[in-house]
């Protein structure tokens, strides 16, 4: 089932939420929709699901206008943040209300809602709970039911608002690998909204980063991580350094002044930057402003000559033989970075 | 079972509460109410029964259980309605509404009751309009009723309300996708969340329904048989100094309005656990 978004806007009270938008889900696929609070996001996926509607442009399940439809014939299942779960029924209740509600004609026997519960509590791992209330549950617990609960309609499209997003980090990092799971056995296609960049890179298929209402750019999470198309996709992530320099004749990057022809910016990760204590052709003086020990790399804090603060993450064993101390003088070079102009466009990959 | 809250409490001071609790309540409640069973034991079993039982109290009970009854389920419906509307949307004088609700516990209840009385008589505002249609409000039952309902609405509201507000959007959203209609998401969603506290608010509305006399005997009319009250007829027999005959009504009315909340209370732990 795929979902095609053409030319969608919407505006609340003068403020652009959603800004034209143009995106093509894949039947099947897991995707995130990625950026900074604010940036439109979540309306996007409520305009998907039918629980808000746009100003303007259309939404195609499958090839089929859904755009004047209801949520409650879309066939969407939708997670909430807050999971939503209905407190006055038990676990059971709460996954079976979708079959409940049904149309007496087409709603399954008690024996089938029964089966069919069951094997969603399998399915999310929750077998035994079915008598509990959700008061009784655990945060990530609560998500799995509310997950059940959205599967047991067997919608066409799954769509999920920032679901891990009340949870701690641990159970965050576990339901992560565990919806990522989920997904591969169940095949729906499904979309869900996050502000966290290595949750979007770790569970999805394709990531929709978006900012300002528009989207920015659309790619598997390693195209985007390689090949951002702007300074944004860049930096929203990952971590990045940012030289100020210039470009000469040949689109060459320089952080000195000669040969200017266009101002430009050069983006390097934490990890792309290497340090050295012998100074080579290209590299750049820097001051060790802090090391710090994060488990299985080592971060280092410097002070470039031009009294910008960089960020270099090394492994520790490179940080062994370095043997970095505060104040020492280094060199700095990038092994591998993006130069974008100051308008934002790509110039090359050095 | 005691040792063990204190010992888990993280405020102590359990046996002060639950002491300085029963004194207060002992002082308050429980000793002037011992007071009226006393009184009413002076007389006798086979008289209590005969004052009691007299048809003209025996109508009395009918009056009043019926009308604060009959007033509480009119309160718990539009009262609900007030308090859905004061939550759910916003308009202009909202505000003014929301404090216009806690009025008739403001107002002193004979006030209420001239008020009602004067607009609901033939000649009245609204009594001119229902008379000829047949309609006859002032000093008829209908009254007493229209004045537990002015008094008893508050009561409905403002348990509702809080509840109301705490309900999030996305359990109606929710249920909506899950393919749950508007009546079913009413139904299954929304009143199984809000009925504990529309029960309370209906007793309380009930309570005070009951025990209300201040504007009741201003617009009943408190015809013997047809629309004279029980705390009027109390009043009534302390005029004349019958003070035990008076007391055996009041344990009558003591003792059923008792049963009574008591009932209600109970059915606050039957919530539909399931929707079908």
């Amino acid at each position: 089932m795929s979902i095609e978004i053409q030319n969608v806007s919407k505006t609340f009270n003068k403020f652009n939420a959603l800004n034209n938008i143009n995106l093509h889900i894949p039947t099947g696929e897991l995707v995130a929709l990625l950026g900074p609070s604010g940036c439109g996001k979540t309306t996007l996926l409520r305009i998907i699901a039918g629980l808000e509607f746009a100003d303007k442009g259309s939404i195609f399940f499958y090839g089929e206008d859904t755009t004047a439809r209801s949520v409650r014939d879309r066939q969407v299942g939708f997670v909430f943040q807050h999971y939503a779960l209905f407190r006055h029924m038990t676990v059971f209740e709460n996954v079976a209300f979708g079959l409940r509600m049904k149309p007496r004609a087409q709603r399954p026997s008690d024996k089938q809602i029964q089966s069919k519960v069951d094997d969603l509590l399998n399915l999310v791992q929750m077998q035994g709970l079915a008598d509990r209330f959700p008061r009784q549950l655990s945060g990530g617990q609560r998500q799995r039911i509310a997950l059940a609960r959205a599967l047991a309609v067997e919608p066409k499209v799954l769509l999920l608002d920032e679901p891990f997003g009340a949870l701690d980090t641990k159970v965050r990092k576990e339901l992560r690998r565990w919806l990522r799971h989920l997904h591969d056995t169940v095949h729906i296609t499904s979309v869900f909204v996050t502000h966290d960049q290595e949750e979007a890179m770790e569970v999805s298929d394709r990531v929709v980063v978006m900012n300002k209402g528009q989207v920015e750019q659309v790619g598997t999470p390693d195209e985007l991580y390689e090949h951002a198309v702007n300074p944004f996709v860049y930096q929203f992530l990952g971590n990045v350094n940012v030289f100020k320099g210039h470009l000469d004749q040949d689109s060459h990057f320089h952080t000195n002044d000669d040969n200017r022809v266009a101002s430009a910016s050069a983006y390097v990760r934490p990890h792309d930057l290497e340090i050295s204590r012998i100074a080579d052709g290209e590299s750049i003086a820097a001051t060790v402003l802090s090391v710090l020990s994060l488990g299985a790399t080592v971060r280092v804090e410097l002070l470039d000559v031009q009294d910008i603060t960089l960020e270099a993450e090394l492994s520790k064993e490179l940080s062994r033989t370095l043997d970095l101390k505060k104040g020492d003088q280094v060199f700095v070079k990038p092994k591998q970075m993006r130069v974008f102009t100051a308008s934002g466009a790509v110039v090359a990959a050095a | 079972m005691l040792l063990r809250l204190k010992q888990h409490s993280v405020l102590p001071g359990f046996h002060l509460a639950l002491g300085y609790t029963i004194f207060y309540l002992s002082l308050i409640v429980l000793i002037p109410l011992s007071m009226v069973f006393f009184k009413t034991s002076t007389m006798g079993w086979e008289r209590f029964w005969t004052v009691v039982t007299e048809p003209r109290v025996m109508a009395s009970y009918r009056i009043t259980f019926g009308a604060a009854l009959i007033a509480a389920m009119i309160n718990a419906f539009f009262g609900l309605l007030v308090a859905w509307v004061l939550e759910r949307y916003q308009f202009f004088g909202k505000r003014f509404i929301d404090a216009l609700v806690d009025l008739p516990f403001a107002l002193p209840t004979a006030v209420a009751g001239i008020a009602l009385a004067s607009i609901y008589s033939s000649n009245g505002w609204i009594g001119q309009y229902l008379e000829p249609l047949g309609i006859k409000v002032a000093f008829t039952p209908l009254g007493i009723i229209v004045a537990l309902t002015f008094i008893g609405l508050p009561f409905v509201v403002r348990t509702v309300q809080p509840v109301l507000q705490d309900l999030e959007r996305e359990l109606e959203e929710a249920a909506a996708s899950l393919g749950a209609t508007r009546w079913q998401t009413f139904k299954c969603v929304i009143f199984p969340s809000i009925f504990p506290p529309l029960l309370t608010g209906f007793a309380l509305a009930f309570a005070r329904g009951l025990g209300e006399y201040g504007s009741v005997v201003f617009i009943a009319g408190n015809m013997p048989m047809i629309s004279e009250i029980t705390p009027l007829l109390i009043i009534t027999k302390l005029e004349q100094y019958d003070y035990a005959g008076a007391t055996a009504i009041a344990v009558v009315m003591l003792v059923v309005s008792f049963i009574l909340l008591f009932l209600i209370n109970l059915l606050q732990w039957w919530t539909g656990k399931r929707c079908r």
